[in-house]
């Protein structure tokens, strides 16, 4: 909040605006430099190159069409993200949001991603309605969940982060069944800058004039704003439609950019971060520095991939390689802001208790069971449905169990770690996918395949293993110091998540098809479960599960916050550290096998709560079945709906699940 | 066994991960080595390897499945199709030729081939390629399995292609159609240099398209590269490959293939990308489409076989033959 409040005095405002456009000319002056573009034509050629290239000369050609285009596309996406990133982080007072956190992004990816493959030909104009709806719903569910909490900083970034998510999830699920498009939407998706015509940035220049005149318009009721909301209003200003200009003119300049060149990550998070230490304060300054310092941003990463990539070598997407230093500058963005821990909110969910909640319980196992019985008996071969019963079922059986126990085991682990980390953090979008473990676990996966010449038989599990284990050293050491709060720990660990995707993004641009099997395996499944393995795993589950319940007091006390925790005899800071190396332990042994993304740790104590199961032991019994219900169905449906093809049961329950949470979320009354 | 053509180019960026992979990459181009113990793990090879054509032999030739479609097309041309394949249908469209018989079975995701599916099909021996090695402990309950590599660092898919042939013919206990493969291939090359004899030597860009703006082009260690070698003719790019043999390009960075190449596009196109070529202006002004001559479209499937390379090879020289020089 701090961090925007008016400034006083203009000419501070105005030296940050002179300081981004220094900044701006100084990275496209070394960028040129250091690109060294006088290599691909002599100097003297280049005026007209640029204004009527030779169609003999290939330089010439390549100058005009390519070169040029690629330098105005980067400067001109940059300004369009750092102005989108600038005005979110200014309506929603929240120095973390950006397209990228708030999963507008990655909506509109979804959204363009889903329209190609339905509709193949050419979108034309389309494409930016399509990417526009999907930036739309995106952020439209971001703010319906964190509406709760009061559009609280943290708790908008938390939400939005998931949706993005939940997004990038679902777009795997279309990858992983269109396996021979698959290059096509990651080149795509990474976000790359490769220009032959000037068609992009005659797209995007009229635009971000316009959103320019618009931004313009909105400083001085954005400044009225930044006053407080009451204040805002008693002065006579229509704060809800401002509010909602100021968020369309984000998400329209946001999804213009992914839909002509995809998803440059991260751009419109830094910019403006970076204009504020730039010492850019007044509404106005920032909103001109914030696009300066992005175009200046893009501009040089971008050189400096050409630069990498060789002229011609290979394809590096700019907008996964922006991710790169990105994703770190988030963690260090949220380790450095000076937000107030996380206000007392009460028990997370406020459905009132059931009178008899042993009972729902009971019924939540027997729905448990029926699912089992399904998973275990029907199946699907060439034919179609079977029933497998007597000598059927003998065969079918060996194949079956195992991943149907691992589904369920995993299920009920990141329930509880659901639970857990919902209760110690306060934060009811808390899941376990956030700590840090699950992207521990990718990151290995993908140094296995990154430095291993032959990708053997236990490689990725081990791999998985110890990145999971690393990652868990480190929220361990992290929070023992008991330096940063909970909820402030699971955007680190988001961020991770983000770097590990990044990095998978490079490699399957550049097409090699290990890539593709490293992005099979990183979605996780059930698939490679056998016997040992599964008993391994349910062995584990009883074990950590049954920890739980001997937390149940703090539990229940620790949601009230730190000081009231403490004044109730808690030790908040041994507590806390247990309980999250509890979750860690739980959401390590559950990542091995259903992947980094499932959202059933989120959702299954949501589910367990509306069904009225609000104290702690109800609510753990609950949480826990209804997650390994729900893992179970998904692993089940995962291997039958899309018959011979499978969805992993992660991605299965992401795409069952999201949909049930947002209703429920949205349904509750506030 | 990374050759200077590889590697040199690129030593200076130590850090980064690409080349890093790849000189990782070359410590293991042992791919090959385990196939003489699954080959042994076989019941019942030895006796029929002899026994070419009989009835008796028929019937204990082992029935094998195949994860990859490269090993499928070989098997198919071996005469000995697959009992399945993943993703049956995309082999229809990418590899077109030799086409599956009917009776094999879709096995769905190359990466997850459905286990219960093929469990009931009880295989005697399953096929798969070395990226494939995380299923194989998954696989190989259901039957021994065979891992065949034709695309390592070293860049000779041709002669790999050829000795994994020979390999799936001994595994299909069909030893001499392997050499028969063999020499149809080298046949369909003299056909095909004898079909291009009169015509200018022109050097020849394969180019697959990504989408509106990238594509892949063949170099050095591409099947393609070998097959256009073998008809006398050259390769239009010489730009620095991966292992399997391709560059992943902007179209801007065609611009750097020999100007008086004659191009060649890999079918399918993906959907929107043709219709959005007519209008790039920098595409047009490249200095092999400039002069208006269409490309020529070869609906061959990258990373092939033995069958692909004959295949790339008989189109290829038709086309060039048809085509007013």
């Amino acid at each position: 909040m701090t961090a925007l409040k008016l400034s006083a005095a203009p000419t501070r405002g105005g030296l940050a605006v002179v300081a981004g456009i220094l900044v701006l000319a100084g990275f496209a002056g070394l960028g040129l430099a250091s690109a060294g573009f006088s290599t691909h034509l002599p100097a003297d050629l280049w005026l007209k190159a640029a204004l009527a290239p030779d169609d003999a000369d290939v330089r010439q050609i390549l100058v005009h069409y390519s070169l040029l285009p690629r330098l105005a596309t980067a400067v001109l996406a940059g300004a369009a993200l750092g102005l989108a990133g600038a005005l979110l982080q200014q309506v929603l007072a929240n120095p973390l949001a950006s397209p990228t956190t708030l999963g507008i992004e990655a909506g509109a990816r979804l959204a363009l991603a889903v329209a190609t493959l339905w509709a193949p030909g050419p979108l034309g104009f389309g494409r930016e309605a399509v990417a526009l709806a999907g930036g739309g719903a995106a952020l439209a569910v971001v703010l319906l969940l964190s509406m709760r909490g009061g559009l609280r900083p943290v708790a908008v970034l938390l939400a939005g982060l998931l949706v993005g998510l939940y997004a990038g999830s679902a777009a795997a699920v279309l990858t992983l069944l269109n396996e021979q498009w698959l290059v096509s939407l990651f080149v795509w998706g990474g976000g790359s800058l490769a220009q032959q015509d000037w068609a992009v940035v005659a797209t995007l220049a009229p635009r971000l004039a316009f959103a320019a005149v618009a931004a313009a318009l909105l400083v001085r009721p954005l400044a009225l704003l930044g006053l407080g909301e009451a204040a805002a209003k008693g002065l006579g200003l229509p704060v809800a439609a401002v509010r909602l200009a100021c968020l369309a003119l984000a998400v329209a300049l946001s999804t213009t950019v992914v839909s002509l060149v995809g998803v440059i990550a991260f751009v419109g998070l830094v910019a403006p971060a970076l204009a504020g230490l730039m010492g850019a304060r007044s509404v106005g300054s920032r909103l001109l520095a914030a696009p300066a310092v992005g175009a200046g941003l893009l501009v040089a990463t971008d050189l400096v991939v050409q630069q990498i990539s060789g002229a011609y070598g290979e394809l590096l997407p700019t907008g996964a390689v922006t991710a790169l230093f990105g994703a770190p500058a988030l963690v260090v963005l949220v380790a450095r802001r000076g937000l107030a821990e996380a206000p007392a909110r009460g028990e997370p969910g406020l459905a009132a208790a059931a009178a008899w909640p042993w009972r729902r319980v009971a019924f939540i196992v027997a729905i448990l069971t029926a699912v089992l019985a399904l998973a275990l008996l029907v199946g699907r071969d060439a034919e179609g449905w079977r029933i497998s019963l007597g000598e059927g079922l003998a065969d079918a059986l060996p194949w079956r169990w195992p991943r149907t126990i691992a589904a369920l085991a995993a299920g009920a682990m990141l329930a509880a770690a659901g639970i857990v980390l919902q209760r110690l953090t306060g934060n009811p979008m808390a899941a376990p996918e956030m700590v840090g473990v699950s992207a521990g676990a990718a990151g290995g996966m993908v140094a296995a395949f990154l430095f291993l010449p032959e990708v053997g038989r236990l490689v990725p599990l081990a791999a998985a293993a110890a990145g999971a284990l690393l990652a868990l050293l480190l929220v361990v050491a992290v929070a023992g110091r008991g330096r940063l709060p909970p909820d402030r720990m699971l955007l680190a660990g988001i961020a991770l998540g983000a770097l590990a995707d990044a990095v998978v993004a490079v490699l399957m641009a550049e097409g090699d098809p290990k890539a593709m099997a490293l992005f099979a395996w990183s979605t996780g499944s059930t698939y490679r479960v056998d016997a040992p393995a599964a008993l391994v795993t349910a062995g584990a589950a009883m074990m950590l599960v049954a920890a739980a319940p001997f937390a149940g007091r703090w539990l229940a006390i620790l949601p009230l916050g730190g000081d009231p925790a403490r004044a109730l005899g808690v030790p908040v800071g041994p507590a806390r550290l247990l309980l999250l190396v509890l979750t860690a332990l739980l959401t390590a042994a559950a990542t091995l096998v259903v992947g980094p993304i499932s959202f059933v740790g989120l959702m299954a104590p949501h589910l367990a709560r509306g069904l009225g199961l609000v104290r702690p032991a109800a609510e753990l019994a609950g949480a826990v079945t209804i997650g390994a219900a729900v893992m179970v169905a998904a692993d089940w449906l995962g291997r039958i709906v899309v018959f011979p093809f499978e969805i992993p049961a992660g991605l299965a329950a992401t795409l069952i699940g999201g949909p049930w949470l947002v209703a429920l979320l949205a349904r509750r009354p506030r | 066994m990374v050759s200077g053509r590889r590697t040199g180019a690129r030593g200076n960026i130590g850090g980064s991960p690409v080349v890093t992979r790849r000189r990782f990459a070359a410590l293991g181009a042992a791919g090959l080595a385990g196939v003489g113990l699954a080959a042994r793990a076989l019941p019942g090879l030895a006796g029929t390897a002899g026994d070419e054509g009989g009835d008796a032999a028929a019937n204990v030739r082992p029935r094998i499945a195949s994860l990859d479609w490269a090993l499928a097309e070989t098997l198919v041309a071996l005469g000995s199709p697959p009992v399945a394949v993943p993703d049956k249908r995309g082999y229809s469209e990418w590899v077109v030729e030799p086409p599956l018989p009917a009776s094999t079975a879709d096995l769905g995701s190359r990466f997850t081939p459905n286990i219960e599916l093929l469990a009931a099909l009880a295989p005697d021996l399953v096929v798969a390629i070395p990226y494939q090695g995380p299923l194989l402990p998954v696989v190989e309950r259901v039957a021994p399995t065979l891992t065949l590599s034709i695309y390592e660092p070293d860049g000779r898919p041709f002669e790999r292609a050829c000795e994994v042939a020979t390999r799936l013919a001994a595994a299909a206990a069909r030893p001499a159609a392997a050499t028969a493969l063999v020499a149809r291939a080298e046949a369909a090359f003299a056909a095909a240099r004898a079909r291009i004899a009169h015509l200018p030597r022109r050097p020849v860009l394969v180019v697959s398209l990504v989408d509106p703006h990238h594509a892949w082009v063949y170099g050095a260690g591409s099947l393609f590269a070998a097959v256009i070698e073998r008809l006398g003719l050259a390769n239009a790019w010489h730009g620095e490959t991966n292992s399997w043999g391709f560059s992943a390009v902007g179209l801007e960075g065609l611009a750097a293939a020999d100007p008086d190449a004659r191009l060649v596009l890999l079918e399918p196109v993906p959907p929107d990308v043709a219709a959005r070529l007519a209008t790039n202006p920098l595409w047009q002004r490249l200095p092999f489409v400039r002069g208006g001559e269409a490309a020529i479209r070869l609906p061959v499937v990258v990373f092939g076989g033995l069958p692909s390379a004959i295949r790339f090879s008989d189109l290829l020289s038709a086309r060039l033959a048809e085509a007013p020089a």
